[in-house]
């Protein structure tokens, strides 16, 4: 099942992204994590050091072949998936693959296209795969994520954040990419705030499967830099999330 | 078949991926080392496994070994050349051994064991049993088959060693690969969103445009995603070998151009030229006043000898076009014996950038490589001239013999004939005519004048040079 968090930049999407990699993977499922934001902390919220991104992956796969280092035999095929293999980094409750910098100039067809396939093999090896989508729209109309299951909306209280989240559940409906659930997750409200902005929630037309309450813990993790995974389980946002999970696999 | 092996043996299991979290041991891979090697041989006990160095239960879970398969076939039919085309099905085969992973080839392997296959008893010898089964299966010349497995430190370091240098030899080989070896080259329509009458036809000879996959990269992508952009076209009937004319290349062609495009060369950039994408590495391009082909790739951003730049003149010929005198291409491609072969290979180029030129150097001919001028030369049409003559550039003779032969027509005919751009249009069009299509032409005159076309379309029935 793949399950990806989408919304506009700075919503808390790395929040509920990580949080869902901590409880799925604690329900020892086997979890594989992709990071396809360019500008994200994914891989600080989850406490683990990126090494090689699939970005190098793909610059060092080009530099080799202008510069003709690639034994002629070989085929880039079996090269790449060698060194996606190594790109992700595997921990012993969830594995992470980081989609890093975005292309250079110059013709990427061919190695995406290899790269395509070679995660789509790979993602048939976990029981979970949780995408933190890049902010904004793009993902929908470069169709990364097609064949996402889940779409989950994060959006806070602002307004430019709900305007992004009915602007996704729009493009999806025009671009014909057929989720099998499209939920909002409305973070960061307040028991002060929160009828409000639930009722402004509702408007984007995409049903809310869970709101997440201003969490002085994860601002203080946030300051610190320490990794939002280690968050212990009472922890109301952890909480939160779990009964997402419990809803999305219902 | 397979059923004293503890494992399950099935295609179903390719793609497998042992993650750290489940795996048992690590074999080869970064962080150790280790090869497969297939062998024919005189002498092959078939069904013989060995293994040399400490098995799975020996071994301590969580650990890094070095790893060598050394594979040794016999068989009537078995030829030493077929050793690389049978290594390779290693991958895959290995793959059907359910716990087993096993990524890449050569000495760039990387396999683990689930700890679920350890603790069903499974080791080396069931694995050596497994391929044995699956390669005589697979490939039935193969009378004999012998597996060794190699774990100890000592003999994976001299395994290694002897299997770079079998690698070696079948890389100077494959290098040697050209399109009369081969019977089947690919079509790649993979640009085919943006340039919808673009197909690319990669053969031994000839590099995608883009650079980014060769003839080996589309057999194992045709044979990994047989659905895929990456597809077979029989080579069938040749009929030009140094144009680079087929006639099921032609068919491919315009088939997936919709019948835009129905005849192809693959080595020249007149007549029809193989049509571009708009990601080609360099292009080439006709000099028709020096009767020569400059190319430009990419990286260069200075302007061309037309007087235009790189990203001008991709935009004239991408998009699957065929421009007669333009030609996408790829720069592996200009490492290739073939390159522009009809139009007379590194004989007929008279401009490329200094940067090019350099990291090619190795495969221009040694008496030509000072002869063809860089951006540091010469840029104008008259640079380039003044710098031909001086170096001695074949394209100068080539040019006063067809001002020479040109002349003699000349006086042969009786009547003369002369049509240009805009003074006579040829409105119904000829058999044999052809349009010319250039982004720029300068048309060399005197009397104080010159005369440049842009974006023309020359129609001309017949056109003669006559000698001043």
């Amino acid at each position: 099942m793949i399950i990806a968090v989408s919304g506009k930049g700075g919503t808390g999407k790395t929040l509920l992204s990580s949080l869902l990699i901590k409880e799925l993977s604690e329900k020892g499922k086997d979890v594989l994590a992709i990071d396809a934001d360019p500008d994200s902390n994914l891989p600080e919220a989850l406490g683990v050091e990126v090494i090689k991104t699939v970005g190098d992956v793909r610059e060092e796969l080009k530099i080799d072949t202008a510069q003709g280092n690639i034994p002629k035999e070989m085929n880039k095929w079996d090269i790449l998936d060698y060194k996606i293999m190594e790109a992700v980094i595997e921990t012993p409750k969830f594995d992470l693959l980081v989609m890093g910098r975005p292309e250079g100039s110059g013709c990427y067809c061919a190695v995406n296209n290899i790269l395509r396939k070679i995660i789509e093999t790979l993602s048939k090896n976990y029981d979970y795969i949780i995408i933190d989508t890049e902010a904004g729209l793009e993902h929908l109309s470069r169709r990364t994520t097609q064949n996402v299951d889940t779409m989950l909306v994060v959006t806070d209280k602002s307004k430019r954040g709900m305007i992004t989240a009915q602007r996704i559940g729009e493009l999806a409906n025009e671009l014909d990419i057929n989720f099998k659930n499209i939920f909002l997750v409305v973070n960061r409200i307040t028991p002060k705030n929160e009828d409000l902005i639930l009722k402004k929630a509702k408007d984007t037309g995409i049903e809310i499967i869970g709101t997440i309450y201003e969490d002085v813990q994860v601002a203080e993790y946030d300051v610190e830099g320490i990794p939002l995974i280690s968050l212990s389980n009472d922890s109301e946002s952890v909480q939160t999330v779990s009964n997402i999970v419990s809803r999305i696999l219902k | 078949m397979f059923e004293d092996i503890p494992v399950d043996v099935s295609p179903m299991y390719e793609g497998e991926r042992i993650r750290a979290a489940n795996m048992f041991v690590e074999l080869a891979g970064p962080k150790s080392i280790g090869a497969e090697l297939v062998q024919v041989e005189e002498d092959v006990e078939d069904g013989k496994i060995e293994v040399i160095g400490p098995d799975l239960n020996e071994m301590k879970e969580g650990e890094i070994y070095p790893f060598g398969l050394l594979i040794e076939i016999k068989g009537e039919k078995l030829e030493k050349e077929l050793e690389g085309v049978i290594e390779r099905r290693t991958h895959e085969l290995c793959n059907y051994v359910k716990g087993f992973m096993h990524l890449n080839q050569r000495d760039q392997i990387w396999c683990r064991v689930s700890k679920e296959a350890v603790g069903a008893g499974f080791g080396f010898e069931h694995l050596g049993k497994a391929i044995s089964i699956l390669f005589k299966e697979e490939f039935p010349i193969i009378e004999a088959i012998s597996i060794k497995v190699l774990t100890d430190q000592g003999e994976v370091e001299k395994f290694l060693d002897n299997a770079s240098k079998q690698y070696e030899e079948r890389d100077a080989k494959a290098r040697e690969l050209s399109d009369e070896d081969v019977d089947v080259f690919y079509g790649c329509v993979m640009c085919q969103s943006f340039a919808p009458t673009h197909t690319c036809v990669v053969t031994p000879d000839r590099t995608a445009l883009c650079g980014a996959i060769n003839w080996f990269d589309c057999r194992a992508a045709a044979k990994m995603d047989p659905d895929g952009p990456i597809f077979e076209i029989e080579k069938g009937e040749v009929l030009d070998d140094v144009k680079g004319e087929y006639v099921n290349v032609n068919t491919v062609m315009a088939d997936k151009s919709q019948g835009t495009v129905d005849r192809v060369y693959l080595h020249s950039v007149f007549g029809y030229p193989h049509t571009s994408c708009g990601c080609f590495e360099a292009v080439a391009f006709y000099i028709p006043e020096l009767d020569g082909i400059g190319i430009v790739d990419r990286d260069y951003k200075g302007e061309t000898p037309l007087g235009i730049p790189f990203s001008a003149m991709a935009g004239q010929c991408s998009g699957g076009k065929q421009v007669e005198g333009f030609a996408g291409l790829s720069l592996e491609y200009m490492r290739s014996p073939k390159f522009l072969q009809a139009d007379g290979g590194y004989e007929r180029i008279i401009w490329l950038p200094k940067a090019i030129k350099d990291s090619l150097i190795d495969f221009i001919p040694v008496d030509l490589a000072d002869k063809i001028p860089t951006e540091e030369d010469a840029n104008s049409i008259k640079e380039i001239r003044k710098f031909l003559r001086e170096h001695d550039h074949p394209v100068v003779e080539r040019l006063k013999e067809s001002k020479k032969s040109a002349a003699e027509e000349v006086e042969t005919e009786e009547v003369v004939e002369e049509t240009s751009a805009g003074s006579d249009f040829m409105v119904d069009e000829a058999p044999m005519a052809q349009v010319g299509y250039v982004p720029e032409l300068t048309v060399p005159s005197s009397g104080g004048m010159k005369i440049i076309f842009k974006n023309a379309k020359i129609y001309a029935e017949k056109v003669i040079i006559k000698k001043k």
